[in-house]
């Protein structure tokens, strides 16, 4: 088997002294889609945060292509190829659409292949490149967000909580984006609340709870556990 | 009429409906529980309760009196306490001068039958942690430090109490705990509104859920009725088309 | 409906613009006249125009509205003189008063701003939309304006000539002032670092450069493009690497602090380098030589000031907006997480506005110097921050347009009230004050700050309280110390050693307000100038029934007030307090009563200064309390009530019937009061008060939850800071033994003692006496030793004791102290505390192997490979 492009072994981390995560191990092999799902505080967020450098895990350590990059600033794992698309909207509101494009040049990429590709994979937003970003409606943002993500080139996409906050039709929309991409061979940790919509796209799933992740396999395994763990009945 | 009621409060932040006409009321005596996914409002509708956020629009009545207009201190002082999702202990503080805080501002004058330091003493072991008394609440791990803030909240000796996911960070024994202290103090005449994503806990301590999506109220009912309602289903995962 | 209204006021103001050009034209002044009104009103016209189409989200379309229209008036009343000049010409002196009205205009226009920033606030705070809300706001100020302007009009006729000569010193001065605090506004919004070293560093740099011009002859043509593009920038990266950018996510008073004393450390270096014995001068540009408009000369030096405030003001607008670089420093705003997740090196952004920052100083500092008689380092170059601020805050520390237009407005009001107006006695120095008092005014009219939640990532070393018991030994140790020493010391030394004390009880006065309730004040040294001054003028009415009467209620109310309010006591012992106390201002009030009363008269001010405490926060409320400070000092010493024109004579006290005449009783006495106050502050820590300003601080959401009151609780804090800092103050006064207007208390001697505390630790009686020996080290060095060169030290040990405090945020002297606290036979707990702390560090040295390695860019290019590699396998599968 060939070496996962991103993996996480054994991470504790957390905040200050508390620790949200109690062990973690993913490994996200080229062109995988892995879906985490579970309800609020479980980690899923933190086990991003630890993904993309912006939290130093207590203990555990992150991998690259094989590589140790534990500790290592956001901005260089950024470059380095990991991309975050961040809970709530990913982008600047005070910029305008194509400013916010002009801050995903940073990892190399050419203003104009950025434009070019954005507009027409998201042709809504070439029709609002001047409009300052804040001024979208909630699902634009999104698309805006993952426009800039997609720019950069990454070799993984981590997504937190595409839906958070929109309509369903809308969240059907984005993750059509979200399964084009996918199709594109990038490898992408994704971590949702809308389980259905994510399991007919991921490869791998798994459910986190109080830090640990409990079940993991292939969607189909994982959908029969989903309510218990949403909606509960049993622990 | 209800101990505490919601009456079609919005709040708007720019462009975005943070909550859009949600009312609810909460019973004295019970536990009402407030559910719904992530990004639901549930937080902004708890700071409008306790006078943090102002509602653009509704108002909040506290035994039928409206209180919309008053300062959050007041709020407290009339018997409106709350606990907070995002940690919000007095860090610096010991645990037991957490609650002490509380207690002082209830009662201004010692008498020969009170003693604080008694008092915030049973409150923590009440709540189970009598053994941190005297540690510094920053050196506490999160589910230690939210009891904290629930004994804090107690203190205030309130008539609503608003729980803002009083469960993460505590493991499963102490969430038990945690159920058999709310039921407790609901069976002594509180009334509580516990925000929470522990099902179980939800499902086993509430006697009536409100469930919130999009900042507005989708459901509502006992829990059974709850657990079977599509449309809750569909506001948790999704467009159901495989569901259980 | 603020879209339209906003388009209502911007077309009324565009017929107002025409109108007024028409009537130029009609009359048929001079070409030259109308262009240059036309280039002042444009410009800002079109930025209005701009802002109010709604390109930013968040800011109020109100505001851009205002400003825009307070322009339109502007330019109205340009055009009115020369219409007005144009006559008075031809008529008697009778034309006299119609002559004012455009100048009366043009005071209306100025003060319009204040306006704008008040209806926005107002809006925040209750939604208002109502248009006469606005009209009352603005005639309430065109009022005001009004008043001032008759009640203080010098007389000067209000002509073209006049008006062109004020705007030809106006107008470069706004471009200095719009250079200096751009370059702290690039530098805040960046790195969230404010500058207080920002005029200090221009300062540096205008001496750099008067060392090439001068010395070495070079031109200037040549020098100051190498100072301003090369040292300058070099010198801000620097910096940033050295210092700066290890202050982020320390706590905003340590922040300030360091840059403060990085302030006080180049005026040092300066000092050092070019000896303040001789005098400076850096020539003007082209040796004075210009141009005329009508009879006004205007120099080259001036001319090209204004064309470079332009051209930057173009170039920063190019930065921000088309520069990569530029649109991250924005991002940075925005979103600072989001900004370093897209890759933006947030290392190379900071290390880039620090050398913008920097040469804009430098640019600002070498245009200013020559405009200056006075070139010392302390001077009006070090100085212009304060100018500087108050342009930058009229911009909300983050637009530099708004910026640009409070740095016009400050230098149009300036000179217009130099020219036009004039101020004596009481209010001579109105016009030197002015921009901390427009950015007092400002600062108040900002919108009510958010109330604040915890920062969960604050880890604070863990606290131990000391007992009252235990301060009580220390503070006993420290007055049997104080009586072996003094035995020995000279006359001068005790008295050294006696304002030393009283500098450590100012800096007590800090200890509950800053250390425990996180609220930064920089004004504890105009507080001890106010209560010196009550105390010098209460000294001579002891026998005066009335004021007896006073002393002894005010203490039984104070006396009540703590005891239930504070310190949760029975009502039995409350009411046995308050007795108490009421006694203590009779028997005080008969010997030393003036001391009590002068700490007594500064609790109402201090309470004055905690509704601007409500209001701001942070940084905002550090430079509100400065600005105050700064007002004090100006305005009201030398007001007839206070100290006046002379000198006032104050005389030490008697307290049952001794008076403390000789050097070593006051010294004992100040130390003794230091002891008691100390006592008193543990004790106060240790009550219900002091656990609710702990709270307070830790969050103020949950504080107001549990039923805390916030607004009280900061009253009673800022009050009792403020009584401790007067009563300290009265000691002061006692000590000097003459109070004069001009000395003593100046905001900026006050900046050293807040830095000392931090040194020393503001949560701790001790970090208060460090900062009384460190005044006491300061007194020390600059009278007795004579080499000029050393005397630099003053300056230089608390800049050097500044960069300390990145080690050591929490406060040195406490930290040392509680470090070797387990070498105290008692201290169980400390030596209990010591062994789980070598257990831990010698745990996390293994745990944290690794961790912290360098990611070198070999790496990433490593790792970039192998990803491509991985990429193209990827590619090729699907």
């Amino acid at each position: 088997m060939t070496v996962p492009v991103l993996e996480l072994s054994a991470i504790r981390a957390g905040y200050g002294r508390i620790d949200v995560l109690h062990g973690i191990d993913i490994a996200l092999h080229a062109g995988d889609v892995f879906a985490l799902l579970g309800p609020n505080g479980a980690g899923k967020s933190t086990t991003l945060a630890v993904a993309c450098g912006a939290i130093v895990p207590s203990s555990g350590s992150l991998f690259l292509c094989g590589r140790d990059v534990t500790g290592c600033a956001t901005d260089a794992v950024a470059r380095a190829g990991v991309c975050l698309i961040p809970e709530g909207r990913g982008i600047f509101p005070n910029l305008t659409v194509g400013e916010n494009l002009r801050m995903a040049t940073f990892t190399g990429a050419r203003y104009r292949d950025v434009v070019d590709r954005a507009f027409t994979q998201f042709p809504r937003l070439g029709e609002r490149r001047r409009q300052t970003a804040g001024t979208l409606s909630g699902g634009e943002q999104q698309m805006l967000a993952m426009a800039r993500a997609l720019a950069t080139d990454p070799a993984v996409l981590l997504i937190d909580e595409l839906s958070m906050g929109l309509a369903p039709i809308i969240v059907e929309e984005l993750y059509e984006h979200v399964r084009s991409i996918a199709a594109s061979g990038l490898s992408i940790l994704i971590v949702e609340q809308f389980a259905h919509e994510i399991l007919g796209i991921a490869d791998r799933a798994g459910i986190m709870l109080h830090g640990r992740l409990m079940h993991s396999g292939p969607p189909s395994s994982i959908a029969d556990e989903l309510a218990g763990a949403y909606l509960g009945g049993e622990r | 009429m209800s101990l505490l009621s919601v009456d079609e409060v919005a709040v708007q932040f720019g462009g975005l409906l943070a909550v859009d006409g949600a009312s609810l009321s909460v019973e004295a005596g019970a536990v009402t529980g407030l559910i719904g996914p992530n990004g639901a409002g549930k937080t902004t509708l708890f700071n409008v309760i306790t006078g943090l956020q102002a509602p653009t629009r509704g108002r909040v009545l506290l035994g039928g009196a409206d209180i919309t207009r008053k300062r959050p201190y007041r709020r407290a002082r009339l018997g409106i306490a709350r606990t907070f999702q995002r940690l919000e202990a007095f860090g610096s503080l010991t645990a037991r001068d957490n609650v002490r805080v509380a207690l002082e501002m209830r009662r201004r004058w010692a008498t020969a039958s009170y003693d604080p330091v008694a008092v915030a003493d049973s409150l923590l072991e009440r709540v189970g942690i009598a053994g941190v008394a005297g540690t510094q609440v920053n050196s506490l791990p999160t589910g230690t430090a939210r009891l904290v803030e629930l004994a804090r909240a107690l203190a205030t000796e309130p008539k609503v109490l608003l729980l803002d996911e009083p469960s993460s960070g505590l493991d499963e024994a102490e969430t038990d705990a945690l159920g058999a202290l709310v039921r407790q103090l609901a069976a002594q005449g509180l009334g509580v509104l516990l925000v929470e994503h522990d099902m179980p806990l939800v499902m086993d301590t509430c006697s009536y859920i409100n469930v919130l999506d999009f900042g507005r109220v989708i459901a509502e009912g006992t829990p059974a009725q709850i657990q079977a309602d599509p449309s809750v289903q569909r506001a948790y995962l999704g467009t159901a088309r495989s569901a259980p | 409906m603020t879209r339209r209204w906003t388009a209502l006021l911007s077309a009324a103001n565009a017929l107002v613009l025409a109108v007024g050009i028409g009537g130029l034209v009609v009359h048929g002044v001079d070409g030259l006249s109308v262009i240059l009104a036309l280039v002042l009103a444009v410009p800002l016209a079109i930025m209005g125009l701009a802002r109010a189409r709604g390109r930013s989200v968040t800011s109020p379309p109100w505001s851009d509205a205002m400003a825009w229209s307070t322009m339109a008036v502007f330019a109205l009343a340009l055009c009115v003189p020369v219409y007005g000049g144009a006559r008075s010409v031809r008529t008697s002196v009778g034309t006299v008063y119609y002559l004012h009205l455009p100048a009366l205009l043009l005071m209306v226009a100025l003060a319009l701003p204040f306006a704008t920033v008040f209806i926005a606030s107002l809006r925040d705070l209750f939604v208002i939309r109502q248009p006469w809300l606005t009209l009352f706001v603005v005639a309430v100020t065109s009022a005001l304006a009004l008043s001032i302007g008759k009640a203080a009009w010098a007389g000067v006729p209000f002509t073209w000539e006049n008006v062109l000569t004020m705007l030809a010193v106006a107008l470069p001065f706004a471009g200095i002032y719009a250079m200096s605090a751009s370059g702290l506004v690039v530098v805040y919004t960046t790195t969230g670092i404010f500058n207080f070293a920002q005029g200090a560093i221009g300062m540096l740099m205008a001496y750099v450069d008067w060392e090439l011009v001068v010395n070495h002859g070079m031109p200037q043509w040549a020098a100051a493009p190498i100072v301003v593009l090369v040292v300058a920038p070099l010198f801000g990266i620097a910096l940033d690497r050295a210092i700066m950018r290890h202050l982020q996510g320390q706590s905003l008073v340590v922040q300030l602090m360091v840059t403060i004393g990085l302030m006080f450390a180049f005026i040092a270096l300066a000092n050092m380098i070019w000896s303040q014995t001789d005098a400076h001068s850096l020539p003007h540009l082209f040796e004075g030589k210009g141009f005329h408009i009508q009879d006004v000369l205007l120099t080259w030096h001036r001319f090209i000031t204004i064309v470079l405030a332009v051209l930057l003001a173009i170039g920063l607008r190019i930065l921000l907006f088309r520069t990569r670089i530029g649109i991250a420093m924005r991002a940075v705003v925005d979103n600072r997480g989001l900004a370093s997740l897209a890759g933006a090196r947030s290392a190379r952004l900071s290390s880039f506005a620090w050398a913008l920052g920097c040469a804009l100083a430098a640019l600002a500092g070498i245009l200013l110097a020559p405009e200056t008689a006075d070139m010392s380092t302390g001077g009006a170059l070090t100085l212009l921050i304060i100018t500087a601020f108050a342009a930058a805050v009229v911009g909300r520390l983050r637009s530099l347009p708004m910026t640009y237009l409070g740095a016009l407005v400050l230098a149009l009001v300036m000179q217009f009230s130099q020219t036009f107006l004039s101020f004596s006695d009481r209010w001579t120095n109105v016009i030197d004050v002015f921009p901390t008092i427009m950015l007092f005014v400002v600062l108040l009219l900002l919108p009510r700050a958010q109330l604040e939640f915890s920062r969960l990532n604050m880890v604070r070393r863990t606290e131990r309280i000391s007992s009252v018991r235990d301060t009580a030994l220390g503070m006993t140790i420290v007055f049997g110390v104080m009586v072996f020493v003094s035995a020995f010391l000279s006359q001068t030394n005790l008295s050294r050693f006696a304002v030393g004390m009283c500098t450590a009880i100012v800096a007590l006065s800090l200890v509950p307000l800053t250390g425990w309730a996180g609220q930064v004040s920089l004004a504890p040294l105009a507080f001890a100038g106010i209560g010196a001054v009550a105390y010098g003028r209460l000294d001579g009415a002891q026998s005066d029934v009335r004021g007896l009467v006073i002393a002894t209620a005010a203490c039984l109310i104070i006396g009540a007030y703590v005891s239930a309010r504070m310190l949760m006591l029975r009502a039995s012992t409350t009411a046995l307090i308050a007795v108490l106390a009421g006694a203590f201002g009779f028997v005080a009030y008969l010997n030393a009563g003036s001391a009590v009363l002068a700490g007594v008269i500064c609790v109402p001010v201090g309470a004055m200064l905690a509704f601007p405490a409500m209001r701001l926060q942070g940084l905002y409320l550090a430079l509100a309390t400065m600005a105050f400070a700064s007002v004090v000092e100006s305005l009201f010493f030398t007001q007839p009530f206070a100290v006046g024109v002379g000198e006032l004579d104050v005389s030490r006290m008697k307290l049952f019937g001794f008076q403390f005449a000789s050097e070593r009783s006051f010294l004992l006495l100040v130390t003794a009061v230091f002891g008691l106050c100390a006592v008193g502050v543990v004790a106060l820590r240790r009550s219900a008060f002091g656990r609710r300003l702990i709270a307070l601080r830790d969050s103020e959401a949950a504080s107001v939850t549990v039923g805390v009151n916030i607004l009280e609780t900061k009253l009673i804090v800022f009050s009792l800071s403020a009584g401790i800092a007067g009563f300290a103050g009265a000691f002061l006064a006692q000590e000097y033994g003459q109070l004069s207007a001009a000395k003593n208390f100046e905001m900026l001697s006050g900046l050293p003692i807040v830095l000392a505390l931090v040194i020393g630790g503001t949560g701790y009686v001790s970090g208060a006496l460090f900062a009384g020996m460190f005044g006491l080290g300061a007194i020390l060095i600059q009278q007795t030793w004579h080499i000029s060169l050393w005397k630099s030290l003053i300056y230089l040990a608390p800049g050097l004791a500044a960069l300390g405090i990145i080690q050591n945020p929490q406060g040195a002297v406490h930290a040392i102290g509680e470090g070797m606290a387990w070498l105290l036979p008692w201290r169980h707990d400390a030596k209990r505390e010591r062994e789980e702390l070598v257990e831990a560090t010698s745990e996390q040295e293994v745990g944290s192997l690794g961790l912290e390695h360098a990611f070198t860019d070999a790496d990433v290019l490593l790792i970039d490979r192998e990803l491509g590699i991985t990429n193209d396998v990827a590619r090729a599968v699907s």
